[in-house]
């Protein structure tokens, strides 16, 4: 089988594969694009599956944690991301054979291969979640009762805190008193996981599926939208105006009102951090772990859930979620996960 | 079941005031067979039913999103939400509106409390009718007065009632605007429109004095027929009241009537116990008083004198005048104002302008003419105007126009005589009357009379103003007496003596 390599070229498709597996959230892949664009001009990557890495072979996970706007901010430095991938290495007492993101979402999914490309280490096609969540452990691995230990984060300070041990519940907050320590981002490696495991365990294959998703996203982006729609393989469910914005309080998800501009179908999208569910007409039409994404429908650009604004002309639509999650997933990754009560009402 | 409600139609009833609709108007006419609460079970179960929504099955908001499609979806009537703060998301108003399932939010009120109510009113309106009826008797139970009666029986109906007088006009509540249908001339019980009437008698005999009245927005059958119940129960309390009224009034009247009729007798000397009735009437004796006598025209029957006495005494009240009381005293009416200090010489003037209006605000086929008397301190001086203020009415009687008004304030007095002793006819009576002491040998007899009536029928006074011994002025007015074939004791022939004096004077 021939060699996969990411190049220089392929990070416009990966980053709107990865904006439109955000579901809204995951921060904006436009810094990683920078990024990543600029790592490729003099280095490249390679992609492997896992299932083709030695099955003993260590990988570890790298990633960006903490606030979207900091992150935009204050640039990430891929150095980091290396200190915080040797920091497990020493832990794990074992030389690292490949590097691979948490989530195919957002930022993230480019902050791992930013990781790989510094470490110089072949980057694993997959990763465990096959969109955007917003805990770290809402994940494959997780659900088969994996803890992301031993797990680093790493600071543009210099500071790096090792957490060789961590209880499930504790990982949420542990990593925000460590981010928040650290000046409300950092760079972040854990989940150092046997190729073996990954490749049984992980969402296989979603770096070429995002690459694949990008692609056609950028394809037929100018297209007719039903052309579009059909491309991704999304379902449409309605493209219209926002008329109502109702933000997310505490753990109740925030709405988004869309009166679709055809038929007057009402639109409801609730939120959190990201897109969670859909219902047209008041009959739920996605809901995670399906991928619900709102597009700007002037420029067609996957909108994160704080960038939709009242009276803007948007595009409701859902992905497949990239991994067959089964039903025991449900408290992790359904609705339920996200406060979203009720769904299964119908 | 012989009534068919809607959805509107339960949104008057008294459980749900204050509700409001907040969407989905367009279904307010959907047939409501039955009342139910939402539980999430088989949707089929309440078709057609008003689905009753506690707090926790709308929130968080998008909830009832999900809900109102499945509202629509099994044919529910619509949705009432007891919730105090949740406002519905404009995704759920949209949809509402979209597929016409009226969405109704009650911000306060027991969801237990009003589904049972509704149940009711829906599967048994004639048992929510004897509800009400129960529920009335109670709340009116205890109130005497008929603003408070109505005011509790509106409350409970969630309606205005009024108490309209026999021409319609409303006594107490708000005015109604009756539709021709309803004759007021036929003492029954009558609905038309939305609007019911029902008749209070009169205590006395089978007329009707007043007319309890409410109108309603959304005259559903059975709301008529408990609004009707209601009216038909309150009736008895309210004609208990005018009863009360009539013969509070009668009481009042005679006790007014008997305390003036004491002063009038003591003046200043009135007893102890005189001063402690008029202490318990209101009245301030040792204040400054100012009468006001009404002469209304002769031939009204009690009823009607009795109204037109209560209509003059509100109407001088509204002009301003601070009527203490105002007594009817057989064919006239006394009223008089009390004040602390002495009201100064210009308010006289006022008095003469408010009284004057009041007299034209008063139907002109009462034909009134009315006297003001001066201000008069102390019991005394109450007597004294009241006197004065009858002679002043007296004066406005000889006028040939109506109302008329006269003050007997100096000004008042000096004009009147002014008048008298220029005329002719005073003049030709005053030679022809004093003929027998016009001649030049008579002319101290003439003077005597004169000095004698000037100093008010004092020999002493005259004897002291004339410089004749008090015998000498004896002896002249029997003279007098003879030559002129007149009693000097009395008033009135001294009255015309002393215009006469005056007139040859001139």
């Amino acid at each position: 089988m021939a060699e996969r390599r990411i190049e220089r070229e392929d990070v416009d498709a990966f980053a709107a594969g990865a904006a439109l597996l955000g579901a809204g959230g995951g921060g904006d892949v436009r810094v990683g694009a920078h990024l990543l664009r600029h790592l490729l001009a003099e280095r490249s990557l390679r992609l492997v599956p896992a299932a083709d890495l030695p099955p003993d072979g260590i990988v570890v996970h790298t990633g960006a944690v903490g606030s979207p706007d900091v992150i935009s901010e204050r640039l990430l430095s891929p150095v980091d991301l290396a200190r915080a991938a040797a920091a497990v290495a020493e832990q794990v007492m074992g030389p690292i054979r490949a590097a691979a993101a948490f989530e195919i979402g957002g930022l993230n999914a480019l902050v791992g291969a930013i990781g790989a490309i510094e470490l110089g280490l072949p980057f694993v096609d997959g990763d465990l979640m096959g969109r955007a969540f917003p805990k770290l452990t809402q994940n494959t691995l997780a659900l088969h009762g994996v803890a992301p230990v031993p797990l680093a984060v790493a600071s543009p300070a210099g500071d790096v805190v090792v957490v060789p041990l961590m209880g499930p519940r504790a990982v949420e907050p542990i990593l925000a008193g460590i981010t928040a320590g650290m000046g409300g981002a950092a760079s972040v490696a854990g989940y150092p996981t046997t190729a073996g495991d990954l490749a049984r365990l992980g969402v296989r294959g979603s770096v070429s599926a995002c690459l694949e998703l990008g692609r056609r996203f950028l394809a037929a982006r100018s297209a007719a939208l039903p052309v579009l729609v059909a491309d991704l393989g999304a379902r449409l469910h309605g493209v219209g105006r926002v008329e109502e914005i109702v933000p997310r309080h505490g753990g109740t998800p925030g709405t988004v009102t869309v009166i679709d501009s055809e038929d007057g179908a009402v639109v409801r999208v609730d939120h959190q951090e990201e897109f969670l569910a859909t219902a047209v007409d008041g009959v739920p039409a996605a809901c995670t772990p399906d991928v619900v994404a709102v597009l700007d429908n002037r420029s067609r650009r996957p909108l994160q859930v704080e960038e939709v604004r009242v009276g803007q002309a948007v595009v409701v639509c859902s992905l497949p979620p990239l991994h067959a999650w089964p039903d025991s997933a449900r408290d992790l990754v359904g609705p339920t996960a996200f406060g979203l009560v009720g769904m299964e009402d119908r | 079941m012989s009534e068919t409600l809607r959805v509107a139609d339960l949104l008057a009833e008294p459980e749900l005031s204050g509700a409001r609709v907040v969407a989905g108007a367009a279904g307010l006419e959907r047939l409501v067979l039955d009342v139910a609460w939402y539980d999430a079970g088989d949707p089929a179960a309440v078709a057609d039913s008003l689905l009753l929504c506690r707090p926790e099955a709308v929130a968080p908001a998008y909830r009832l999103d999900a809900l109102v499609r499945r509202a629509h979806d099994s044919g529910v009537a619509g949705l009432l939400v007891v919730a105090e703060t949740e406002v519905p998301l404009l995704a759920t108003s949209r949809l509402a509106d979209r597929l016409a399932v009226p969405l109704v939010w009650l911000p306060h009120g027991r969801p237990v409390h009003v589904l049972q109510e509704l149940t009711v009113r829906v599967r048994a309106p004639e048992l929510a009718e004897a509800r009400v009826v129960n529920r009335v008797v109670r709340r009116v139970h205890g109130r005497h007065t008929a603003p408070e009666i109505l005011g509790a029986v509106g409350d409970e109906l969630a309606v205005p009632v009024s108490m309209l007088a026999a021409d319609g006009r409303s006594l107490v509540g708000p005015e109604l605007e009756l539709p021709d249908e309803i004759r007021l001339d036929r003492a029954i019980p009558q609905r038309e429109a939305g609007f019911l009437v029902h008749p209070v008698h009169d205590p006395d005999s089978p007329r009707v004095t007043a007319w309890l009245a409410a109108r309603l927005d959304r005259p559903s059958h059975g709301r008529m027929n408990q609004v009707a119940s209601a009216l038909a129960v309150t009736e008895p309390h309210v004609r208990s009241w005018l009863t009360t009224q009539r013969a509070q009034s009668r009481h009042d009247a005679l006790v007014e009537r008997q305390t003036l009729a004491e002063i009038v007798a003591h003046r200043d000397g009135v007893s102890r116990g005189v001063v402690e009735s008029a202490v318990s009437l209101g009245w301030q004796l040792q204040q400054w008083h100012v009468g006001v006598h009404a002469v209304p025209r002769t031939g009204l029957d009690d009823n009607d004198r009795e109204r037109a006495r209560a209509r003059w005494a509100s109407e001088l009240a509204a002009q301003g005048v601070a009527v203490v009381a105002c007594q009817d005293d057989g064919d006239r009416w006394l009223a008089w104002a009390s004040a602390e200090v002495e009201p100064p010489t210009a308010d006289a003037r006022a008095v003469l302008q408010q009284v004057r209006r009041a007299a034209a605000a008063m139907p002109r086929d009462l034909g009134i003419a009315v006297g003001i008397g001066r201000p008069h301190r102390g019991p005394g001086g109450l007597v004294e105007t009241l006197d004065e203020a009858r002679n002043a009415a007296l004066l406005a009687l000889s006028h040939d126009y109506r109302p008329v008004v006269e003050h007997s304030d100096e000004l008042g007095v000096a004009r009147l005589l002014a008048t008298w002793q220029e005329s002719e006819v005073t003049r030709s009576f005053a030679e022809t009357a004093l003929a027998p002491l016009m001649d030049a040998p008579s002319q101290v007899l003439l003077a005597t009379l004169r000095a004698y009536l000037e100093c008010g029928g004092s020999v002493v006074e005259t004897a002291a103003a004339t410089g004749a011994h008090r015998n000498t002025i004896t002896t002249r007015l029997q003279q007098i007496r003879e030559r002129l074939g007149v009693d000097l004791n009395d008033p009135s022939q001294r009255l015309a003596l002393q215009v006469a004096c005056r007139s040859l004077r001139v």
